[in-house]
């Protein structure tokens, strides 16, 4: 068959399709598909879209380390551009029933601030006197950029202030706003609703919580991005010397974690280079049990970091406070095996990828296989993308561990598997 | 809007190489209707790829992917080929071929580079090379799926099998995953000891932290060196001391058999082929710019494309994923053999062009081809304007950023007269732009005398812009480009940071002070810094005074 004709029979049809989650991954499935002139239903729980990944700095140092957090920050601009693409912040998938198609019921929890009236001026975040209850996405392109945290806001905690709405000078917002149920058709559904990031307090030797001055790496990413420094949480003064501790939450047979995160040796290496290079005063110590591979140059990369970076092959036993806020980590030396204990400012952990919270849920609703660690089940050794369900495919972080390169990649594979799907669903129903 | 083109866009795609990953790129863009030209420089298609171990564990999948290519009415396979040249823009290349003594011509709309790496074992890097009973991590694949060779090397079971890996280069999950998965094979089946030597246990990639708890819990014992030990024939067997670091004490092995590991190297055709393409590699060699714009599957030249390890070592299952993100690629390219594109993205002005060709060199994208006179392919181009900025004439214009237009810009910036010092700043639309307009966004308060004039890339921003900036008043130049390496179009950046180094030449040499132009990196993500760079540079112009030019047009 010649791509004319294919293309005729494609244009009759049905070119509907739901993705759900708003990542890196769900942007990408989303935008890809909309370039191939299908009609996106995006649905994204929180209130922004760019999912994890739209919160992590550039870690550029002398060069760019290939990080990718700049391609989240581009891709979330050509998603919310696309007019094939429908976005759903708030939403959930609360309902499925397969009869050919797939018709499904999104619940969507109230938005406040109406993305149409918004003009992104940013009074209501000024003015509000509750800390936490108006939010700001962490790009520009979030639209809208502002949203209502109920759990922080006075109006829902007690109803004694509607300060945001007086004041906007838009009439935007609307705190009695209620929860919709959105229904719609699809051929195909894409599952993209991302990780969990593991919680350090479950790990309490490394005292997380209890010392200010223990951070994720999440925490470091954030404060790149935000306010371009790096400040150790008890004083806000600039740490002399950091250390990073790898594998917290993965690797972690203990707790049944039984698998590389895959991200945070790249992650932490790329923040330490870009700390040496940012700050020439602070100081960056890995402590890890295997250092992993990233990017198109890893072993030029690594040997590099080496200048710069201090590696310790120790996984690092009890984290206590000492004198003036620091912190004091016993390890042991990797040449003499003898209990070692150094003075840091800060200490990173390296929080692993973990199971998306919403899988077991997910994988109800959808009549989808969980795999031992939590993720959902890919049934193709060959193709990650499947699921055991003709026309449900996979993409990103809720399938497993992986760094954006690799969720662009798997959706962009999702996305052409979904095409693919279409066609073959097309071709033997006329 | 400018003038737009409807133009027919060729739905034949050249695949180049017949392993695992060109075969399933060709038979998912025939699924999708595009005719197919697969090129394999050896006598048939499938023959290399995978290890010999994946082919086994997936064989069913593989064979069968195999008879249906070779079935396929879409897929033409031509074996012992070889591309030798390529012309033409994406929809319409130009390809010659030569197979045997023939020259074959054909013509295509896209190229998907499919060579698969190849593996070289590293026997010499260890000292081993030529020793009996020292096999390559290939060799011993190949051992194991015969059993009559299998049963020879594992003789009566009392065998030791020693593998050494990441000790003489870097590490990586394909190489761990294959080492892994061999010592398990022959500690199940043979009962053999096996003894797996190994640097940082590379595990990044699905299912290997659980490959390789289930192997030591198989008996296969691992120790993690720093260096590689001294391997030395000791009679029939051999002999390797290292330094535990668990134990904390010198160790000895003394294994029957030595394994050892293989690098991934680009395929030998590489750098040949990346010459008749035109398209970049990365330091370690293998194709595509070590450059997050390119990933997954792009090249720097639109339509061509670069899958699996002829882009890095990759695992099969990473291969057929970018196989997927070509098709993908190409059925947006391609399209159904028509493609609506804007009539000109750059002009060339007939007269003044004398056909020096620095456009055709400088040109990151391929887009630029030359017939008695320069033309640029409206689908390749990219629009950055590297072109425009090195042409020695000023015989290209932009469309979308003519210089008139950006000095109009300029010029009106310099009509503000602002009481703090005034700052035109030339914002890449891909990083500063974006991070200014964030900043913007996000309540900062910028320079008041800051103007952003938007360029397509900083490798647009001409001397000439600069200069007259400071003509027109301004008291401070910033350029910004996005970080080295992060370029869209590769070298935007560096051409950006040699015209500043230029400019600032000529301002001294008028008397202006150096320290009025500048140059910084940015990315879109950063708009606290653009906030830094542009306040810490007003700080600085403000200790400086005004721009003399501006003092003296004033008086």
């Amino acid at each position: 068959m010649n791509a004319g004709s294919k293309d005729k029979l494609q244009a009759q049809a049905s070119r509907r399709i739901l993705v759900l989650g708003g990542g890196i991954a769900g942007l990408t499935a989303a935008w890809e598909l909309a370039q191939l002139n299908f009609d996106i239903e995006l649905a994204e729980q929180s209130s922004f879209l760019g999912g994890h990944a739209i919160q992590f700095c550039c870690k550029a140092a002398e060069a760019c380390q290939k990080c990718g957090a700049c391609s989240v920050e581009k891709r979330l601009l050509e998603v919310i551009q696309e007019p094939r693409i429908k976005v759903r912040l708030r939403s959930q998938l609360s309902g499925v029933d397969h009869n050919g198609a797939f018709s499904y019921v999104l619940s969507r929890r109230p938005l406040y601030i109406d993305p149409k009236r918004c003009t992104d001026c940013g009074i209501c975040f000024e003015k509000c006197p509750a800390p936490g209850a108006i939010l700001r996405g962490f790009s520009k392109n979030d639209v809208p950029l502002y949203a209502v945290e109920e759990r922080c806001c006075l109006y829902f905690k007690d109803g004694s202030c509607r300060l945001c709405e007086a004041i906007c000078p838009e009439k935007a917002i609307d705190l009695d706003r209620g929860a919709e149920a959105l229904e719609g058709v699809a051929d195909a559904i894409i599952v993209a609703t991302g990780f969990h990031a593991f919680d350090p307090v479950a790990r309490p030797r490394y005292g997380y919580g209890i010392n200010k001055n223990v951070i994720t790496a999440l925490d470091l990413e954030r404060m790149l991005r935000e306010k371009a420094e790096v400040l150790r949480p008890s004083d806000n003064r600039a740490p002399e010397k950091i250390a990073f501790i790898q594998c917290v939450g993965s690797r972690d047979h203990q707790l049944g974690h039984g698998f590389c995160s895959q991200v945070c040796c790249a992650y932490a290496i790329r923040m330490a280079e870009a700390i040496s290079h940012r700050f020439p005063g602070m100081e960056a110590t890995v402590f890890y049990m295997d250092i992993q591979n990233c990017g198109k140059d890893f072993a030029r990369f690594y040997e590099r970091a080496k200048d710069h970076i201090r590696f310790v092959r120790h996984m690092p036993g009890d984290i206590f406070q000492g004198d003036e806020d620091r912190l004091i980590v016993c390890y042991g030396d990797e040449k003499t095996g003898r209990a070692s204990r150094e003075s840091f400012d800060l200490v990173v952990l390296s929080v692993g990828i973990m199971p998306g919270l919403s899988n077991p849920a997910l994988a109800e609703t959808l009549n989808l296989a969980v795999d031992p660690h939590g993720f959902l089940a890919s049934t193709d050794p060959l193709d990650s993308t499947t699921t055991g369900r003709k026309g449900i495919f996979l993409a990103g972080t809720v399938q497993g561990p992986k760094d954006i390169a690799d969720s662009i990649a798997q959706a962009g594979q999702a996305a052409q598997r979904a095409a693919r799907y279409l066609r073959v669903i097309h071709g033997r129903s006329e | 809007m400018a003038e737009v083109n409807r133009i027919p866009m060729n739905t034949t795609v050249l695949v180049i190489g017949g392993g695992w990953n060109g075969i399933k790129v060709a038979s998912e863009l025939s699924h999708a209707g595009f005719s197919v030209l697969l090129v394999e420089g050896g006598e048939s298609i499938g023959a290399q790829g995978p290890s010999q171990q994946l082919i086994a564990a997936s064989e069913g999948e593989l064979s069968d992917l195999l008879e249906a290519a070779r079935q396929d009415g879409g897929i033409e396979v031509l074996t012992s080929s070889r591309v030798v040249s390529v012309n033409g823009a994406p929809g319409d290349f130009h390809i010659r071929l030569v197979q045997g003594d023939n020259f074959l011509e054909r013509n295509v709309g896209a190229v998907v580079v499919a060579l698969e790496a190849q593996k070289v074992s590293m026997d010499q890097s260890y000292g081993l090379d030529g020793h009996e009973n020292v096999l390559s991590q290939s060799e011993l694949e190949r051992v194991l799926v015969s059993a009559e060779e299998k049963a020879r090397l594992t003789g009566d079971g009392s065998r030791e099998v020693l593998f050494l890996v990441g000790l003489k280069q870097e590490g990586h999950p394909v190489v761990m995953e294959r080492a892994i998965r061999s010592a398990v094979e022959i500690q199940d089946s043979a009962g053999l000891q096996t003894t797996i030597l190994v640097g940082n246990v590379k595990l990044a990639a699905e299912g290997l932290e659980t490959l390789y708890k289930e192997s030591r819990a198989k008996g296969v014992l691992y120790f993690k060196v720093r260096e590689a030990p001294l391997v030395k024939q000791n009679g029939a067997s051999f002999s390797a001391t290292l330094y535990d670091n668990v134990l904390h004490d010198h160790v000895e092995l003394t294994p029957d058999v030595v394994i050892v590991e293989e690098a991934i190297l680009p395929h030998p055709e590489t750098e040949a082929l990346g010459r008749v393409l035109r398209i970049d590699r990365d330091p370690p060699g293998f194709f595509q710019p070590d450059n997050v714009h390119f990933y997954p599957v792009r090249s720097n030249r639109e339509g061509i494309y670069v899958i699996g390890s002829a882009r890095q070592p990759a695992s099969l299952r990473q291969g057929w994923t970018d196989a997927q993100n070509a098709v993908l690629e190409i059925s947006r390219l391609l399209g159904t053999g028509e493609r609506l594109v804007p009539k000109e993205k750059a002009k060339i002005h007939r007269g003044k062009c004398t056909i020096c060709l620095t456009c055709y060199r400088v040109c990151p994208h391929g887009a630029i081809s030359w017939d008695n006179r320069a033309i640029i392919s409206p689908v390749a181009c990219q629009g950055c304007g590297i072109c425009a900025s090195e042409c020695p004439m000023d015989a290209i214009q932009l469309v979308d950023y003519e210089d008139d237009r950006i000095k109009d810009q300029i010029v009106l910036a310099g009509e503000t007269r602002p009481d703090s010092p005034q700052i035109v700043a030339f914002c890449c639309q891909n990083s500063a732009y974006e991070a200014g307009e964030m900043a913007r966004t996000f309540g900062s308060v910028l320079p008041e005398g800051l103007r952003m004039i938007r360029v397509p890339c900083a490798g647009k921003v001409d001397v000439d812009y600069i200069l007259t900036a400071f003509q027109a008043g301004a008291d401070g130049v910033l350029v910004f480009a996005c970080h080295k390496d992060n370029c869209k179009s590769e070298r935007g950046n560096t051409f950006a940071e040699w015209r500043v180094e230029d400019a600032g030449r000529m301002l001294e040499e008028i008397g202006l002070e150096r320290e009025r132009l500048q140059f910084s990196t940015i990315a879109s993500n950063m708009p606290v810094e653009f906030l830094r760079i542009t306040r810490a540079l007003e700080e600085k112009l403000k200790q400086l005074g005004p721009n003399r030019i501006k003092k003296q047009a004033a008086a």
